[in-house]
C-alpha cells in the first residue's frame, strides 16, 4: 500500500509519503502563491526520490493545511489540526499535548493515546507565536533563524519583553540593540515572550505529558527550551522532522481510508 | 448539502435577509405604513403591530464599515452596535419612524444616548428591562409596556385598544407555530432545508410585513414537508450564542459538511419555543408574562442559567445533535460568561461543544471553516 | 455553616493575610509621622485591616457573613449588626501584590475572555480555586454592567460555592420614584433573605439611627467636596475621594467611626483652604479623573503625576455623590431613601447604571464647581457602556471649553497598556492643550 499526505501551508508545502505502514519519502518545499502549485512540487519531489513518476501510483493521497482545498489531486482534505495530532502521536505514541508552531498560525491541542482530538486552541489571527514572527525578529538582529535561536541558548539575562504584538516587538527590540542589550539576551527574551504565550494555550487545553513540537518552528531548540521552563516539562524530541508532522498525519488516514475500502471489499 | 424547494419564497426570504429594506417592506412604506425599528428579542413587536405599524429589528448588515460611528463608540464595543449605529448615522435608517432601545446590554443602551442625540428619528424611546425572573419584575415590565404603549399613543395620534392587542397576539403566535413547524422538519434524518436558509427564514419574520410572511412561510412549509431532503450530512450542530443574523456564518460553518439542525438563537428557537397566552384577559399581562418568563432567557437574565443549559440539552436530544457551537461577538461579556458557564453543563452531559469568536462583520471564512472542520473531524466524523 | 478543615480554610485566607500584610508595611511607611494627615491615612489603612481581620475571625469560628456590595443598601447590615464585605476586596486591594499578573493569566486559562473586566475575573478566580472564605448568604450586584450580572451567574454555579444562597436585587434603568419604589420593596426581600442566611433580624428603630448616622457621614462628604473646590485643592493624591468613599460607603456606613474620621477630614481640610495649603508640589492642574484611581498600580502614576505635571485630581468618579439626607419618618421613606443613594448617588453606580446623562450631567457640574482644567477619562477596558459614551464626554467637554484625553487601560492590569505608554499620553495630551509646563 503506498499512500500520499500533503500539508500546504502559508511558507511551505510537505508531502509524506508511506509504503505499507512505514515513512518511505517525504519533501519540504517553499511555497508558492498557488497552492495547487505548491501542491504538486511537494508530491513530485517526494515521488522522485521512490523513483514514481504519476500520482496514479499512490492509493489515496489525502490533503491539509490552509491549502488544503487546492490540492487537486487529493482525494480528500482533512484539518490540519487532526493531521498534526495524528502525525506526533505516530512519531511518539505517548504525546498527549501537541503545540504545532507553523509559518503563520500556531495552536495546541490535546489528544487521546490514539491520536485524536480532544480540545484545541489556536491562534491565527496574529503573527505572534508563528514563523513570521521569528523571521521579523531574526531580520531586527541581523541573523538567520538558526543564529537566533543559537543567541537564545546563549542568553544570561533574559530581556523582558513586554509588548503583545509582534510588530510593537520588533520596535521594542531595535530599543533594546541601541541600548546596548546583548543580542544573547534579546533573543532569550523573545523566545520567553513567545513561550509564555504558548504555555498559556497549552494550559487551556491542559498540559498532560508528554508534550511535543510539531511545525517548522518546533526545530528552533531556543524556543523548546524557553517552553519547557515556562511548562515546567521536557518536550520530547520526535524522531524525524517535526515539519513533516501534518503531511503524516495526511498520510496515516489516507492508509485507514485505503484499509477501510479493503475490508469493506471483503464484506462485498 | 442544498435546499430543495421549488417554492420561490425562499429566495425572497434570503434577499429580505441580506437588506435592511426590501421591496415588500418598501411597498407598504410607499403606502404610508410606519415603521418602528427596535433593538434586542424583547422589543415589543407586538405592540408596535397593535398600533398598525410595521415592527423593524435593528440589524446592520451591508454596512460599509464605521468611520461615523467610531467618533462615539470605542474599539472594544461591540462590532453590531458600532456597525448598526454607522448605519443609523449614514442615513440608511432614515425610514424609521420610532426606534425604541432596551438596556439589554451595555453596548446596546449606549446606542439609545448616541442615537438621540445624533440622528433624527422621530420617535427614539427606551425601555428598562428587568434582570431577573420574578413576580415584581414582571410587573415592572408590565408597567414598562404601558408606558412604551402610551408613547407610541401620543406620538403617532392612535389608539392602541386592548382588540387590537389580541389580534396582533394572534398574528405573532401564528408566525411562531409556522417557524416550529419550519423547524420541526428539521427534526427529520435529513432535513428538508440548511440551517443557513433557515437562519434567513427567520431574518426575514424581523423585516417584512407580518401578514404577508405568514403566508409565504406558510407556503414554504408546505412545500418543504414535501421535499427531499438536504443530502448528506457528517453531523447534526447546533448553534448557541448572541446575535447572529448573517445566514453567510451559518453557510460557512455547513461547508464542513455539519449541517445545523437547530440552534438557540437570538433570530432562531428563542422566537417561537413558547407562545404569548392569548387567554389571559389582559394582554399586556400576557405580554410581559411571555416575555420574561416564557420566552427562553437572555443571558443578561439573573439566576436563568439553569433553565438556559436545559433548553439547549433538551433541543441536543429533539434534533439528534452530534455537537453544540457556541459563538459570540467580541467584547460581548454576557456571552463570554454564559459560554463559561455552559462549558460546564455541556461536560458534564458529555455533549461536544466548540467554542468561536466573530466579528458581527464576518471576516476569516476559512479560519471557521478549519475549526469546525477540526471540531467534527474531532467527533469522529 | 459547616466546619471545613483546617487546611482547606488556611488557602481560602492566604491571600486576605497577605493584603493585610502589604498593608501593615504601609502603616510601618507612615512610621511616626504625627501630622493628622498621616493621621486620617493610618486609620483609613486601619480600617481595611480590621475588615479583614473581621472576616477572618467570622470564618476561623464559624460566624456567617455575607458577601455584598455598597450599592445594596449596607446601612441595612449595619443595622442588622451582620457582618459583611465586598469578596471583590482582595483583588481590588491587590495593589502590587506578586500574584496579581498570574492570577490575571490564570483567569484566561479558566476560560473566561480576556476582554472581559479584569477585576470581575479575577473575583471568579478566587472563589474557583477557593481562595476566599465562603460566606453565609451571595448579595450578587446586578448593575451597572454586564459583567457583573453574568459573573455573579457563574459564581452561584461555581464548585466552591455552588451551595451558597444568592440573592440578586433587581435594578431598574430609570432614576425616578417608581425606580427607587421598586429598589426599595427589592431591598425588603433582601433583608428577609439576610435574615434566612444569618439569623440576625432587622429593627426598624435601629434602621433609623443608622440612618441618621449616614446622614451625618454624608453631610460630613459634602462639605469635605466644597471644600476641595478651593484653589488650590487642600490635599494631594494621598487623601481624598478614595478614602471617603471606602468609609462612608463600605467600611463604616451608618457607623459613628465614619462621622468621627470625617470630622477630623473636615477639621484638616478647613485649616489647609485658610492657610490657601495645597500639594507640596505645587498644583498647576487641576483634573478630573472620570472613573476609580488605578488602586492597583496607583504608585507608579500618581507621584509621577503631581511631580511632572502638577497635577492635583481634585476630583473623580468615586468622590461624587451629591448628598440628599435619608428621610427617617418610617420604614417606607427609609427604603425609597436607600434605594435612592444605591442606584442613583453612590459613585460609579451613579454614573453608570442608567443614561448617558448621568455620566455627562456629573462631568459638566464638576466642571464648572471645582475648576476643572482637564477632564481624564482612563477608559478602562471593563466599562462597555462608559467607553461607548467616549464621543458625547469629548462634545460636552469641547462645549465646556475643556480639554479631554482618553486613555485605554486597564485598572487591574497594568499590562494592558504599559505605565509608560499611560504617562506618554498623559504627557502629550497636556503638552497638546498647552496645560502647564513640565517641571
Amino acid at each position: 500500500m503506498i499512500v500520499g499526505g500533503c500539508d500546504i501551508g502559508s511558507t511551505t508545502g510537505k508531502a509524506v509519503i508511506m509504503t505499507d505502514g512505514q515513512i518511505s519519502a517525504y519533501s519540504i518545499v517553499t511555497s508558492t502563491t498557488r497552492p495547487e502549485v505548491t501542491a504538486k512540487m511537494a508530491m513530485e519531489e517526494a515521488m522522485g526520490y521512490l523513483g514514481l513518476v504519476s500520482m496514479e501510483e499512490l492509493d489515496y493521497i489525502v490533503g491539509t493545511g490552509y491549502g488544503r482545498l487546492k490540492v487537486p489531486f487529493a482525494k480528500e482534505n482533512v484539518s490540519e489540526i487532526t493531521c498534526h495530532a495524528r502525525g506526533a502521536n505516530w512519531l511518539c505514541s505517548s504525546v498527549r499535548t501537541v503545540v504545532d508552531i507553523g509559518g503563520q498560525d500556531c495552536k495546541v491541542m490535546s489528544i487521546d493515546a490514539k491520536g485524536k482530538v480532544l480540545e484545541f486552541v489556536m491562534n491565527d489571527r496574529c503573527a505572534a507565536g508563528t514563523g513570521r514572527f521569528f523571521e521579523a525578529m531574526a531580520r531586527a538582529l541581523q541573523v538567520d533563524l538558526e543564529g537566533l535561536s543559537k543567541l537564545a541558548l546563549e542568553g544570561k539575562n533574559p530581556a523582558v519583553i513586554s509588548s503583545q504584538c509582534s510588530v510593537f516587538a520588533e520596535s521594542e527590540v531595535v530599543t533594546l540593540v541601541n541600548e546596548g542589550r546583548e543580542l544573547t539576551d534579546i533573543s532569550a527574551g523573545l523566545h520567553n515572550s513567545i513561550a509564555s504565550r504558548l504555555s498559556s494555550m497549552v494550559r487551556k487545553v491542559g498540559l498532560i505529558e508528554d508534550v511535543a513540537l510539531t511545525g517548522g518552528c518546533a526545530k528552533n531548540e531556543g524556543l523548546a527550551k524557553a517552553l519547557e521552563n515556562k511548562l515546567g516539562v521536557k518536550v520530547v524530541h520526535l524522531p524525524e522532522d517535526p515539519q513533516i508532522a501534518g503531511a503524516l498525519g495526511a498520510a496515516l488516514i489516507a492508509a485507514e481510508r485505503v484499509q477501510q475500502r479493503e475490508e469493506v471489499g471483503k464484506k462485498a | 448539502m442544498e435546499t430543495k424547494t421549488k417554492s420561490r419564497v425562499l429566495q425572497e426570504f434570503q434577499e429580505a435577509s441580506k437588506t435592511l429594506m426590501n421591496p415588500a417592506l418598501k411597498k407598504e412604506k410607499d403606502k404610508g405604513a410606519k415603521i418602528i425599528g427596535y433593538f434586542c428579542s424583547y422589543g415589543p413587536a407586538e405592540i408596535i403591530t397593535a398600533a398598525g405599524m410595521i415592527p423593524f429589528r435593528i440589524r446592520a448588515v451591508g454596512s460599509p464599515g464605521t468611520d461615523l460611528s467610531d467618533a462615539y463608540l470605542s474599539n472594544i464595543n461591540c462590532s453590531f452596535c458600532r456597525n448598526a449605529l454607522n448605519l443609523g448615522l449614514a442615513g440608511d435608517y432614515d425610514f424609521l419612524d420610532g426606534l425604541i432601545v432596551l438596556n439589554n446590554c451595555d453596548h446596546v443602551r449606549r446606542i439609545y444616548d448616541n442615537w438621540r442625540r445624533k440622528i433624527k428619528t422621530p420617535l427614539v424611546q427606551m425601555m428598562s428591562l428587568p434582570k431577573k425572573i420574578s413576580d415584581p419584575s414582571i410587573q415592572w415590565y408590565y408597567d414598562e409596556l404601558k408606558i412604551v404603549k402610551k408613547v407610541i399613543e401620543d406620538k403617532f395620534n392612535v389608539k392602541i385598544t386592548d382588540d387590537k392587542l389580541r389580534e396582533a397576539i394572534k398574528l405573532h403566535n401564528e408566525t411562531r407555530r409556522l417557524q416550529r413547524k419550519l423547524y420541526d422538519l428539521r427534526k427529520k434524518d435529513n432535513p428538508p432545508i440548511t440551517g443557513a436558509d433557515t437562519l434567513a427564514v427567520m431574518v426575514a419574520a424581523t423585516a417584512l410585513p407580518l401578514k404577508q410572511y405568514n403566508q409565504m412561510l406558510k407556503e414554504l412549509v408546505d412545500d418543504l414537508s414535501k421535499s427531499e431532503g438536504v443530502g448528506k450530512a457528517k453531523a447534526r450542530l447546533l448553534v448557541i450564542g448572541g446575535v447572529l443574523d448573517d445566514p453567510e456564518y451559518i453557510k460557512v460553518i455547513e461547508s464542513t459538511g455539519g449541517l445545523v439542525v437547530t440552534d438557540v438563537l437570538c433570530f432562531g428557537t428563542k422566537n417561537f419555543r413558547a407562545e404569548i397566552d392569548e387567554k389571559m384577559k389582559d394582554p399586556i399581562a400576557a405580554l410581559a408574562k411571555y416575555y420574561i418568563a416564557d420566552r427562553p432567557s437572555c443571558p443578561r437574565m439573573f439566576g436563568d442559567q439553569p433553565r438556559r443549559a436545559q433548553l439547549v440539552k433538551d433541543l441536543v436530544k429533539e434534533f439528534k445533535v452530534d455537537g453544540v457551537i457556541g459563538q459570540r461577538i467580541v467584547f460581548c461579556d454576557l456571552w463570554a460568561g454564559e459560554i463559561y458557564m455552559l462549558n460546564d453543563d455541556l461536560k458534564q452531559a458529555g455533549i461536544p461543544f466548540l467554542k468561536l469568536e466573530r466579528e458581527y462583520i464576518m471576516a476569516g471564512a476559512g479560519q471557521v471553516r478549519t475549526r469546525v472542520q477540526a471540531f467534527l473531524e474531532s467527533m469522529g466524523r | 455553616m459547616s466546619k471545613i478543615d483546617k487546611a482547606r480554610l488556611d488557602k481560602q485566607l492566604e491571600r486576605l493575610r497577605g493584603d493585610k500584610a502589604l498593608l501593615q508595611s504601609f502603616v510601618d511607611m507612615l512610621g511616626l509621622d504625627p501630622s493628622e494627615e498621616a493621621d486620617i491615612n493610618r486609620f483609613v489603612l486601619k480600617t481595611v485591616m480590621d475588615k479583614y481581620d473581621e472576616i477572618m475571625n467570622c470564618a476561623e469560628n464559624d460566624i456567617p457573613f455575607m458577601a455584598a456590595y455598597f450599592a445594596n443598601c449596607p446601612e441595612i447590615f449595619t443595622a442588622m449588626d451582620v457582618p459583611w464585605w465586598i469578596f471583590l476586596q482582595t483583588p481590588f486591594l491587590g495593589v502590587s501584590s506578586p500574584f496579581l499578573a498570574s492570577d490575571t493569566d490564570e483567569t484566561e486559562k479558566m476560560g473566561l475572555a480576556t476582554d472581559f473586566c479584569t477585576v470581575l475575573r479575577l473575583a471568579m478566580f478566587y472563589v474557583e480555586k477557593d481562595l476566599t472564605p465562603k460566606p453565609a448568604g451571595l448579595i450578587a450586584l446586578l448593575h451597572p454592567c454586564d459583567g457583573t450580572v453574568v459573573i455573579h451567574q457563574a459564581i452561584a454555579k461555581s464548585k466552591a460555592w455552588h451551595d451558597v444562597p444568592v440573592f440578586g436585587a433587581d435594578s431598574p434603568y430609570w432614576d425616578d420614584e417608581r425606580t427607587y419604589k421598586y429598589y426599595g420593596e427589592e431591598t425588603k426581600r433582601m433583608v428577609d433573605f439576610v435574615t434566612q442566611c444569618t439569623g440576625k433580624k432587622l429593627d426598624i428603630d435601629r434602621l433609623r439611627e443608622v440612618c441618621k448616622i449616614s446622614n451625618q457621614t454624608y453631610q460630613l462628604w459634602a462639605d469635605y467636596n466644597d471644600l476641595r473646590k478651593a484653589v488650590p485643592c487642600p490635599h494631594d493624591w494621598t487623601i481624598g475621594p478614595p478614602q471617603c468613599f471606602a468609609l462612608a460607603c463600605y467600611y463604616y456606613p451608618g457607623k459613628i467611626e465614619a462621622v468621627d474620621w470625617f470630622k477630623k477630614l473636615v477639621a484638616n481640610a478647613e485649616k489647609r483652604v485658610k492657610a490657601k495649603q495645597g500639594m507640596a508640589a505645587g498644583e498647576r492642574i487641576r483634573a478630573l479623573w472620570f472613573d476609580i484611581l488605578p488602586i492597583m498600580w496607583q504608585f507608579d502614576i500618581s507621584p509621577w503625576l503631581e511631580q511632572e505635571w502638577g497635577v492635583n485630581i481634585v476630583m473623580n468618579m468615586f468622590g461624587y455623590t451629591p448628598y440628599e439626607p435619608i428621610d427617617t419618618k418610617n420604614e417606607t421613606t427609609m427604603f425609597r431613601g436607600l434605594a435612592k443613594r444605591s442606584l442613583s448617588q453612590v459613585p460609579m453606580i451613579r454614573q453608570a447604571r442608567g443614561v448617558a446623562d448621568n455620566f455627562l450631567g456629573d462631568i459638566e457640574r464638576i466642571v464648572k464647581d471645582y475648576k476643572i482644567d482637564c477632564v481624564i477619562w482612563p477608559g478602562h477596558m471593563g466599562h462597555k457602556d462608559g467607553n461607548a459614551s467616549i464621543g458625547m464626554m469629548r462634545e460636552k467637554c469641547r462645549e465646556l471649553g475643556v480639554p479631554f484625553l482618553s486613555i485605554g487601560l486597564d485598572l487591574f492590569d497594568k499590562r494592558y497598556t504599559a505605565i509608560d505608554e499611560v504617562k506618554d499620553r498623559i504627557s502629550k495630551f497636556f503638552q497638546a492643550s498647552g496645560l502647564g509646563q513640565k517641571k
